[in-house]
């Protein structure tokens, strides 16, 4: 039986995809009026594909959909959607920057203020102006995209979203907008600000909020399901219990462990030589007054919730975000707030972006994208001419000792799996030495046994005396590699933890 | 053991072709022509002809097919050729002799400032390049008065040194030796490859990139202004001020028939000898079909067509990952 006040619901939903994998696994999940329902996960717990099937971009292998209590086929386009009063608003490249507002706002939608092929532009114009007014977005209507500021652009998109939804269904209030991670770009100031409008426009219209932000999650809904593996493993009503943020995060990730990995113990002392300081760092509306420092040999771990700015402070240290204020030391000496990487490079700091697609050469061969960050060790002893047989002897070299499964040195990586792909990322930096060897979400979407493979490597490159720095969406990661944990909170150290410490918090 | 060395052959054949399939085509073009007009195709003034007009395609090309494989266009070269000669032109009688050297240093300096230029301002190089082309056929035009000027002074370029070779075919072993020593051998060659590949990777990898946009361009119009200099005299030692289409299209067609992807990320000036020779076989093999000038640009034009959807095929594949 289908709840009598949802507006939408979910019934025994499941989906797979290529006959293995199951992204969706008997789901229920449904939609009241006037409220905001959060849909926590992992990357890969299925949030996406739920979003996908309710916005009619798949429709699931089974199960049932109701929309105002009646059953009804699921869309199988967003125009179906947007019939049974549903419309997504995407996380990122929704917004076409060179657009003024008003056209925005109707893009798509310009065949109901068309009059014999001619754009009505003036009931564009005063209907935008009241949707402005209606939403208290603060801006004009002949503003363009671009000069908007983002917190802004997306609430506009959210109101482009209601109202091709009041275009098919009229002024009512029975409608779900979807947010997919809506504060991704934004600052920490800017998400206070989108938040607060979007629970002002709560009377109007109801929510699917899909994020990873914990706290943004347990601030602004009114109930929370979080999907793990494709299940809802678990549903919580705001209203009635409230739950800890460190107790969503267990629910959220699980406490199966990954493998049989065993933790090298290494010793965590105080005394070691400092090789990297930050001293105050900041970044507006990315990270404040962050003071911490990496000793040689040491492997120090930022930690937080999604949006904490751990990630902000990595790429600075990677020399990919210029800080504001404070100072940054590099092995003694001040490093300038807006030096590229390759002066960081010549630092000492090597950056590791678990993301292949941007760390790779992928129609080069696996020995090429060795020894691009490795050249002066192939060049003849002589001639200074590259050696092709060196090449070669490096790659096989990393292949052995990274277990990476490849037909060969010459192998190009496009036909790797995502795991080899991935060592291979990490095979050049393991050859290369860095001082400092910055990692973040280092085993992100790769197997069991490659994960493995790369928590070695990179214990052996610790045991060279390499120093680290590990931002990770997995807290078991941080419990295996580092020495000492930084906690931050809405981009602010809150405090520092040791190991054990930290496996406390997180309960691991 | 004859049976396995025919089948390595058999097999190293079948990677040559899988990896230059322009071969086939260059062969296939050769055997329909030699076969149509034997008296024809086959003679040696044919070959000449055919070995003039490679070379003038290489040495346009060479400095483009680095670029290229940085997944960027260069097509200053028409403008440096005609620049570049006017220039001699008007300081042969100042400066005597060394006034040619003037066309190599045109082509650093040009490679040097569009390099900035592209680097820092982020333009596309295809339209900031086409500028600098359309600007020194301008400059040339009013250096030398809207008329072509002959200069007599560098015949000893072309000199004939081996009978029915001609000579810039000699000047440009050298310079192609050298572009394909750097682009293969080389830390600058590697990043070239790099950037063209996959520029944020090498970004995060810690490579310059900027600095190495600019060094290619430098690189580039020093190797468009080393062949300018000598395809001066070897088209006639006189300053063209007229643009001929040709000579802007050709050396393109030349590059990426040869498998260099407009993406970049690989080939390089190994294969634009593949595909400039294919493509003079085929424009010769049009010539003595005695086919009208508009039907060889025709055909010319459906060849790049062809040769780009092979070429953005292959480079598609790295592309092909599943998030």
């Amino acid at each position: 039986m289908p709840e009598k006040d949802a507006i939408l619901e979910l019934k025994n939903v499941t989906k797979t995809f290529g006959g293995v994998v199951r992204a969706l696994d008997d789901i229920n999940i449904s939609i009241r009026k006037n409220e905001i329902v959060g849909v926590v996960g992992e990357n890969g717990a299925g949030k996406s594909t739920m979003m996908k099937i309710l916005a009619g971009v798949f429709p699931p292998d089974s199960g049932k959909l109701f929309y105002k209590g009646k059953e009804v086929p699921f869309p199988k386009s967003p125009k179906e959607a947007a019939k049974r009063g549903v419309a997504i608003v995407y996380q990122e490249k929704g917004v076409v920057p060179c657009l003024k507002v008003y056209q925005f706002l109707f893009l798509g939608n310009e065949d109901r203020y068309t009059t014999a092929g001619k754009l009505q532009l003036q009931k564009m114009r005063d209907y935008a102006g009241k949707v402005l007014k209606e939403f208290k977005i603060n801006c004009d209507i002949d503003d363009y995209m671009y000069d908007l500021p983002l917190s802004t652009q997306k609430m506009i998109e959210i109101a482009r979203a209601i109202v091709s939804l009041r275009i098919e269904h009229g002024d009512g209030t029975e409608m779900v907008i979807i947010l997919d991670e809506p504060t991704a770009p934004l600052t920490i100031e800017e998400r206070q600000d989108l938040f607060k409008q979007i629970l002002a426009m709560k009377d109007r219209v109801s929510f699917i909020f899909v994020s990873h932000i914990m706290n943004e999650v347990m601030e602004f809904t009114d109930r929370i399901h979080v999907l793990r593996d494709g299940k809802v493993v678990a549903s919580y009503d705001m209203h009635e219990e409230r739950i800890s943020e460190e107790a969503l995060f267990r629910v959220i990730v699980g406490k199966e462990s990954i493998g049989t990995f065993q933790r090298k113990a290494c010793d965590p002392s105080d005394t070691g030589e400092i090789l990297m300081e930050a001293v105050d760092l900041t970044k507006t509306g990315a990270y404040y007054d962050v003071s911490f420092c990496v000793r040689k040999g040491e492997c120090l771990g930022i930690f937080g919730p999604a949006g904490a700015g751990q990630n902000e402070i990595l790429r600075t240290i990677a020399g990919l975000l210029p800080f504001d204020k404070g100072q940054l030391i590099i092995s003694g000496k001040k490093a300038g707030a807006k030096e590229p990487p390759h002066v960081r490079l010549d630092r000492g700091v090597g950056y590791f972006s678990g993301e292949t697609g941007k760390e790779l050469f992928l129609n080069w061969s696996i020995a090429k994208n060795i020894t691009i960050l490795n050249i002066p060790k192939i060049l003849h002893k002589f001639t200074r001419v590259i050696s092709f047989k060196a090449e070669k002897r490096l790659a096989e070299n990393i292949i052995e000792s990274l277990r990476i499964k490849a037909p060969g040195p010459n192998a190009e990586c496009y036909a790797l799996s995502g795991g080899n792909k991935q060592k291979v990322s990490v095979g050049k930096w393991f050859e290369r030495n860095p001082d400092l060897f910055l990692m973040e979400g280092p085993t992100i979407g790769i197997d069991v046994g490659a994960r493995e493979d790369i928590y070695e490597a990179t214990i052996q490159m610790k045991e060279r005396g390499i120093s680290m720095i590990l931002v990770s969406d997995d807290p078991k990661e941080y419990s295996y590699l580092c020495d000492k944990i930084i906690y931050m909170k809405n981009g602010r150290v809150s405090d520092v933890l040791s190991v054990e410490e930290f496996n406390e918090v997180i309960s691991i | 053991m004859k049976n396995r060395g025919l089948k390595q052959i058999a097999s190293s054949i079948w990677k040559m072709l899988k990896d230059f399939p322009v071969v086939l085509i260059l062969i296939l073009f050769f055997v329909a022509f030699s076969v149509l007009f034997p008296d024809r195709f086959l003679s040696q003034m044919n070959f000449s002809s055919m070995m003039r007009q490679f070379v003038t395609l290489m040495l346009f090309a060479i400095g483009p097919s680095m670029m290229m494989t940085m997944g960027s266009l260069d097509l200053t070269y028409v403008g440096i050729w005609m620049l570049g000669g006017a220039l001699v032109w008007f300081f042969t009688p100042i400066i005597g002799i060394a006034a040619i050297l003037v066309v190599p240093l045109l082509g650093v300096v040009t490679g040097f400032l569009v390099g900035v230029i592209q680097a820092k301002a982020k333009i596309p190089s295809f339209i900031l390049t086409l500028s600098i082309m359309f600007t020194y056929w301008g400059l040339t035009a009013m250096i030398s008065g809207g008329y072509p000027r002959t200069v007599q002074a560098y015949g000893f370029i072309t000199a004939k040194v081996i009978p029915g070779v001609p000579t810039a075919l000699l000047w440009a072993i050298p310079i192609l030796v050298a572009a394909i020593y750097l682009t293969k051998y080389t830390r600058f060659g590697t990043y070239l490859y790099a950037i063209g590949s996959n520029e944020e990777g090498a970004h995060l990898a810690g490579i310059n990139v900027l600095k190495y946009k600019i060094l290619a361009f430098t690189v580039s119009g020093l190797f468009i202004g080393l062949g300018s200099m000598i395809l001066f005299q070897h088209m006639g030692g006189s300053v063209a001020v007229e643009m001929n289409l040709n000579t802007m299209n050709w050396p393109l067609v030349a590059i990426i028939l040869g498998g260099t992807p407009l993406m970049g990320g690989s080939g390089g000036p190994q294969r634009t000898i593949l595909g400039a020779l294919t493509l003079t076989i085929l424009v010769r093999g049009l010539n003595v079909a005695m086919l009208k000038p508009e039907a060889i640009q025709l055909l010319v034009g459906l060849m790049l067509i062809a040769s780009i959807l092979v070429g953005s095929r292959s480079a598609n594949k790295g592309g092909l990952e599943v998030s």
